[in-house]
């Protein structure tokens, strides 16, 4: 369910609008509805006719229509009418039981049964485990596959749950078990084949023990389980509860089994859940207001909706433009509760066989329209998208024909033709059924969408709260009890540093390249170079990894401790640290925490033992990389697979690392970490790792894959930078990270000469820069994308558009170390400028131009600049702007 | 109990459940008749159309007992509100940390508060002059409360506040220099430079005005400054009462403030004070006791249980003398609070706000038979007497919300005195809202208490308070599960039959979803 929770609003703020246009502008209006009450009853009918949108252009209608066919003589007194689609999450109960007992008439074998009541076809996902760890998957063997079966590759099989009977909702599937099995457990999941949903039970899966369990806390933890959730790409959120009220489960019971030898005796096994099912559910809502028959200064409005169970009518009436709630004088329909003086609570009356509920009501001539909401229970409102439902009742007899006309999809085609004679609910659910695939999709399209809000919702929570802290804690340091403190909060970013952003001014350069290892002094010949690279305006120098590795390069550790490698042992590693530091230039060391080399097989030939002062053994590695046998738990991250991945949840290893960062800062001298793989573990352990260390700036590779359709590359790339951002604030935004979306971005850009990607659809950077940039570390190239390697290389030739774009725009940039030969000069004077205009990780971009061959933003109103062969020019006005750097596709402008 | 339906079982469980969770019958101390629930149960067979029915039939017979005010509460979700920072508005009349507010206030919108208090201080909003209002940095904050959707509660504090180092205005302090006897002062003669006796309320000693007088103003002032932020933004306004702007005498030493956890002392050695005293005890015709405060009580540190005056046996409060100067001192306390509320339910009283005050949670040395430290901070509450049901009684003639502090505390004292002061509320019909006393920042503990205090029927809970603390890496992420586990408890709650006995749901607008935006750090 969602996490954050929005409570309906019932007393909207006046919405300032044209009344008489909000007819034409809104003729269907989608109602969101917050579920927070499973209890939602459903009707018998209901769950009939309402299989996801089965009815939702039929039956509904029919509905519609019966109410708003008052009399003949009535009709032309109509005034308004006016439907609105509700979005509302339905609920089914169902249940799924599993039993595992002895076959009728037979010693020796047994049957496990599971079964849901739940309308849809089920799948059973499921795998036998013959050993003691009972969370493996295996095949079983052929004579236990029930008919009908998919064999998936060597661990699990795929049985449909057939229906008990015909027309039945019920559907089981039995699998058949000899006494003597040797199978310990079956394990499976649940999967619904026409939404492609899995069940899980929290994530793991369900497990049947057969003979009870040697470990008793996994029965147990079954037992307790009390709600299994489906996968977590699964938006629409079903769930699978377990009653709280549901009969208590036996106890396994103890089989006499004086015929089975050795094994412990088969257990029979009863497990019952029950199931809650949330669909979308589209329901309509129609209101007509027509003019009395009986007194001449009223109108009747008419309630009509197809919503079951109970609903409340939450109203008002306003009197003016300003559409204040107000309470219509009395008398007031039946079931009717005045509440606060400001609104009525009006109890819809039923229709026959629970298809709906309606009212109708007199109100006075005067009112200008009715304003309401839903309440379908306690907890459960329903809005107009978060506001109010307005219907205006405009009293002028005439045009009102031209106003049905204007309610566009509420009167389609297929309404006319179910209007005549009422279609058997079948056909309607038939008919439904049809639909039901097409519309899966989008209802799939927007519940995401609903779930990747409330993501963004929580990021931004913790974003602003970082953002909070951060200034409260520096103003309450610089305490002025008699002044205003207001210098703190309008500079912030002068004073604060954070391991995320530096001083928030850096500039980066990446000391080495893939070759850079080969002469064998590296670190002797990059220290010549400080100085220049200190002129330059760099503020952080990224070393290459120090420790001995496998790989010459760096990046495959074997003891962490040997600071000796390629590019020189630890005496010159002090130095060039030390000769950084000189010139004012902080070190960042490479560390690679998610995975290590071996240096020696166990004995089982597997290469898991590890060498040096850190003499980790299996349990240091992931369990869940097949080729090291790791014996820790399962990684947390994504694997690297060439060496053993670290497992960061074991106490030991993190207290290891932590002692080995220490030992690094005051040993070596690093002011901080470039963080190698950190998608192979929790961004939790980061921050734990950084807390224990205090760098004074951080940077995480977090590398993913950007969003292509055809190998074009997709314009949002809103998941990937959201990707990047979620293990961010796992960090708790104590590390920043590469901006992979932004090099991605420009690679398209430039490739294919489509500047307009540059502004997402928020006139925003488009990259991470965009979302969060203080913790964005903006880069086009590094060891990997180009050098020698060019896993990624950036577009040849337009490297310094790259760096025009990210040398200028918030975030703290990277230069990678060939480009700081190659193109010195335009990058000495791109740096400068940013120094000099005081341009820093949070500067603000306003995006001027994003067409297909020209970008051009102005940051912090002091520098402007373009990109692309396309024609910019800063407007002469009260600025008067320079050039300061020009080049091959790229000006940049500072404000004098 | 043994319902019998012809319903199906589930049903006679439901009810079962509902005895206790939804009608609050369980709460000792008030008997219910047993017609109750005959009734119920005629009334449930006859109408049975459904759970529903059972439930408005409950509604209906619960409105003929003294709970139908829970009733009406426990249907509305629980307002969570923040507490803004003390020095939100500095001395000089700005906003302190204006950014990290307006990030804070944006991030507990989105977490689903409901809104946040204010807290405002006389001396900030007159620092000069009993005639001059400076409302402007509050009303930036008002401001900002309502772009950020959240409503907002005012607490008018009347009283100083050590931290931030906020005293009476300047102009009032310069009067008490002319007459130090209009500021509490304790047996030593230590003044109380946080707040004005009770004893002068309505002498003119402010320049020639009344104390009453210039709250009164005060309150106008608040009140037409404000007026197009009543109902929207700001509905509630606390009025203090006293001292740490609970309804309090200063009882704790001059220095310090309310986390002091002694006894404290009787503050009633100004000479206004003392003279009220004298012609009371005249008028009892026991002169001799109007001379002074009791002898021999403890001083502010020590323990009570060395006291002639507190000890559990043979102490003198429990003697004819005692319970003159406790009734008197008590009383005093009542009517300067019954004073104030008269004037601000007088003005604020046709606003669309609701009115709350505050009392403190005086837990420390509960178990005493003598309740010292409630004694001292006027609360005339004992083993034998409730010193709460008259206070209760005059929040519920000014239709006045109580807020009750220390919802955090863990322990027996701390519920058994919560548990006073909350069935006072019942049979007045007052409504209760909550705060914590501090920050919780270890672990689970407390925030469990919170919640579980909260379930038990608070119309809203405020959190103390906004700051880098709150925001911190060490709470805040307590804080929003704490939140969010609130709203986890709500779907629980559901799974009851009854579904709003034990909800809590904190309140939020759907509109912040339409109005979310990825912002930029």
């Amino acid at each position: 369910m969602s996490i954050v929770r929005w409570k309906p609003l019932i007393h909207q703020l006046p919405l300032v609008r044209n009344p008489s246009l909000s007819l034409r502008e809104q003729p269907k209006r989608y109602i969101r509805c917050c579920p927070k009450n499973p209890s939602l009853s459903s009707s018998a009918g209901f769950v009939l006719g309402s299989k996801p949108d089965s009815g939702r252009n039929l039956r509904p209608i029919v509905e519609a229509k019966a109410a708003q066919s008052p009399p003949l003589s009535q009709e032309t007194d109509l005034i308004s009418s006016e439907q609105f689609t509700v979005n509302r999450i339905k609920k089914t109960y169902g249940k799924v039981s599993v039993k595992l007992e002895r076959r009728c008439g037979y010693e020796a074998r047994w049957m496990l049964e599971v079964s849901c009541d739940l309308v849809g076809k089920w799948i059973l996902h499921w795998g036998v485990s013959y050993c003691d760890n009972q969370a493996e998957w295996d095949q079983p063997p052929p004579e236990m596959i029930p008919p009908g079966s998919t064999v998936i590759k060597d661990y699990a099989i795929e049985s449909p749950l057939n229906a008990r009977s015909e027309g039945q909702s019920e559907s089981a599937v039995q699998i058949e078990i000899d006494g003597d099995t040797p199978i310990g457990a079956i394990n499976f999941v649940l999967k619904e084949e026409e939404t492609g949903r899995w069940y899980h039970n929290k994530g793991r899966d369900f497990r049947v023990p057969l003979r009870g369990s040697s470990e008793d806390e996994i029965t147990l933890s079954m037992k307790q389980s009390v709600s299994i959730w489906p996968e977590a790409f699964d938006q629409i959120s079903n769930m699978l509860r377990k009653h709280e009220e549901s009969d208590p489960a036996p106890a396994p019971i103890l089989e006499d089994n004086s015929d089975t030898s050795s094994k412990k005796p088969i257990i029979a096994f009863h497990e019952d859940y029950t199931v809650i099912k949330e669909e979308p559910v589209q329901n309509s809502m129609t209101v007509t207001v027509r003019k009395s028959d009986k007194s001449s200064d009223k109108n009747i409005v008419d309630v009509d909706t197809d919503i079951p169970g109970h609903v409340v009518l939450h109203w008002g009436v306003y009197m003016n433009e300003s559409k204040n709630w107000h309470v219509p004088p009395p008398p007031y329909p039946p079931a009717t509760k005045v509440l606060r003086k400001s609104a009525l609570q009006t109890l819809l009356e039923k229709k026959s066989l629970g298809l709906g509920n309606r009212g109708s009501f007199a109100l006075n001539k005067e009112v200008k329209g009715l304003v309401f909401v839903l309440k379908l229970d306690e907890y459960t409102w329903v809005n107009n998208m978060g506001k109010d439902f307005v219907v205006p009742i405009e009293n002028s007899t005439s045009g009102h024909e031209e106003k049905i006309e204007e309610k566009p999809g509420t009167v389609s085609s297929t309404d006319k033709s179910v209007d005549t004679g009422a279609a058997p609910y079948t056909e309607n659910l038939i008919s439904g059924i049809r639909n039901l695939v097409d519309d899966i999709s989008s209802h799939k399209n927007k519940a995401q969408k609903t779930n990747e809000e409330q993501d963004n919702i929580l990021h931004e929570i913790e974003k602003l709260v970082v953002e909070a802290y951060r200034i409260f804690k520096n103003s309450s340091v610089v305490e002025k009890p008699d002044k205003s403190v207001d210098d703190t909060s309008t500079t912030p970013t002068q004073l604060v540093v954070s391991s995320g952003t530096g001083n928030g001014h850096e500039i980066l350069c990446q000391g080495f390249n893939w070759e850079s290892h080969k002469s064998g002094r590296w670190y002797h010949e990059l220290g010549e170079k400080a100085k220049l690279l200190a002129e330059l305006g760099f503020s952080i120098v990224w070393l290459p990894p120090p420790t001995e590795s496998v790989s010459p390069e760096g990046y495959m550790p074997t003891d962490l401790y040997n600071l000796n490698s390629k590019y020189g042992n630890i005496e010159e590693l002090k130095d060039i640290v030390h000769k950084f530091r000189e010139v004012g230039i902080k070190v960042l060391g490479d560390v690679v925490l998610n995975h290590r080399c071996a240096t020696s097989c166990s004995e089982n030939g597997i290469w898991n033992i590890f060498g040096g002062r850190l003499n980790w053994d299996a349990r240091a590695i992931v369990a869940d990389d097949p080729h090291f046998q790791g014996k820790g738990n399962k990684s947390s991250g994504d694997n690297f697979h060439a060496a053993p991945n670290i497992d960061h949840s074991q106490e030991f290893v993190r207290t290891d690392i932590k002692e080995w960062l220490c030992y690094l800062r005051k040993e070596v001298g690093y002011d901080g970490w470039r963080l190698d793989f950190v998608r192979g573990f929790w961004g939790g352990y980061v921050k734990d790792y950084l807390e224990a260390s205090q760098p004074y700036f951080a940077v995480g590779e977090y590398w993913d894959s950007l969003s292509y359709t055809y190998g074009e590359m997709d314009y949002n790339q809103n998941a990937h930078r959201q990707r990047i951002i979620d293990w961010i604030n796992a960090t708790n935004g104590t590390a920043g990270a590469f901006d992979v979306t932004t090099k991605g971005i420009l690679h398209s850009v430039l490739e294919r000469c489509e500047y307009w990607r540059l502004s997402d659809e928020k006139a925003k950077p488009p990259g991470v820069l965009g979302w969060w940039p203080s913790r964005a570390v903006t880069f086009i190239e590094n060891h990997d994308t180009g050098s020698t390697q060019g896993h990624w290389r950036f577009p040849a030739g337009k490297e310094m558009q790259g760096y025009a774009y990210i040398l200028t725009h918030p975030g703290t940039p990277s230069v990678f170390f060939d480009h700081v030969f190659c193109f010195q000069e335009e990058i000495r004077r791109l740096i400068s400028l940013r120094l000099r205009k005081k341009i820093h990780c949070r500067s603000t971009v306003k995006i001027l131009k994003a067409e297909k061959d020209v970008y051009a933003a102005e940051i912090d109103g002091k520098v402007a600049m373009k990109i692309g062969p396309g024609f910019y020019e800063p407007e002469r006005g009260p600025k008067n702007w320079t050039v300061a750097a020009e080049g091959a596709d790229y000006k940049v402008w500072e404000a004098s | 109990m043994e319902v019998s339906l012809s319903g199906p079982k589930v049903v006679v469980a439901k009810l079962k459940d509902s005895k206790v969770k939804r009608l609050g019958f369980s709460a000792p101390g008030f008997g219910h008749s047993g017609s109750n629930f005959v009734d119920l149960r005629r009334k449930c067979r006859v109408n049975w159309v459904g759970l529903k029915a059972i439930r408005a039939q409950v509604a209906v017979e619960k409105n003929n007992t003294p709970f139908s005010k829970e009733k009406v509460q426990s249907q509305t979700p629980v307002e969570l509100l923040v507490g803004l920072p003390l020095d939100t508005v500095s001395k000089s009349n700005t906003i302190n940390h204006e950014k990290a507010i307006s990030a804070g206030l944006r991030a507990l919108k989105l977490l689903g508060a409901y809104g946040v208090e204010l807290p405002v201080f006389w001396a900030v909003v007159q620092p000069n002059s009993p005639h001059e209002f400076d409302w402007s940095a509050y009303l930036a904050v008002a401001d900002m409360a309502r772009c950020a959707g959240l409503r907002l509660r005012v607490s008018l504090n009347l009283n100083g506040c050590h931290r931030p180092n906020v005293m009476l205005p300047g102009w009032v302090l310069q009067a008490a220099e002319t007459d130090p006897d209009i500021l509490f002062k304790d047996k030593s003669g230590v003044l109380h430079k946080d707040c004005l006796s009770f004893a002068v309320d309505e002498l003119p000693v402010l320049q020639g005005r009344k104390p009453v007088d210039v709250f009164e103003s005060l309150f106008r002032s608040f009140s037409s400054t404000f007026k197009d932020y009543f109902g929207s933004t700001i509905t509630e306004i606390t009025v203090s009462l006293g001292a740490n702007g609970e309804l309090r005498y200063p009882s704790f030493p001059p220095t310090t403030d309310s986390e002091f956890t002694s006894v404290g002392e009787f503050q009633c050695y100004d000479k206004y004070t003392l003279s009220q005293l004298k012609q009371a005890a005249e008028s009892a015709g026991n002169p001799l006791w109007g001379l002074g405060g009791p002898h021999d009580a403890s001083k502010y540190d020590e323990s009570p249980n060395n006291s002639n005056f507190f000890k559990d046996h043979g102490g003198s409060w429990n003697t004819p003398y005692g319970n003159f100067f406790l009734s008197w001192y008590s009383q005093q306390l009542q009517h300067h609070g019954d004073r104030l509320l008269s004037i601000a339910s007088n003005v604020f009283g046709d606003l669309p706000v609701q009115l709350s005050a505050k009392v403190p949670l005086l837990h420390h040395w509960h178990e005493m038979s003598s309740r010292p430290a409630e004694l001292t901070a006027g609360f005339y509450n004992s083993a034998e007497r409730d010193g709460y049901d008259a206070v209760t009684e005059m929040f519920a003639k000014y239709n006045c919300m109580m807020i009750i502090p220390g919802m955090d505390e863990l322990g027996s004292n701390p519920e058994s005195l919560l548990h006073q002061i909350k069935q006072a509320c019942e049979k007045h019909g007052v409504q209760v809202s909550g705060e914590n006393s501090a920050l919780v920042k270890q672990g689970t503990d407390n925030f469990g208490k919170i919640k579980e205090n909260v379930q038990a029927g608070l119309k809203a809970f405020t959190y103390q308070r906004m700051g880098a603390d709150f925001f911190s890496p060490e709470h805040w992420p307590l804080f929003r599960e704490f939140v969010r586990g609130m709203e986890r408890s709500q779907l629980d709650a559901d799974d009851l039959p009854e579904g709003n006995g034990g909800g809590v749901s904190l309140s939020a607008d759907s509109e912040a979803r339409n109005n979310r935006e990825m912002q930029a750090a």
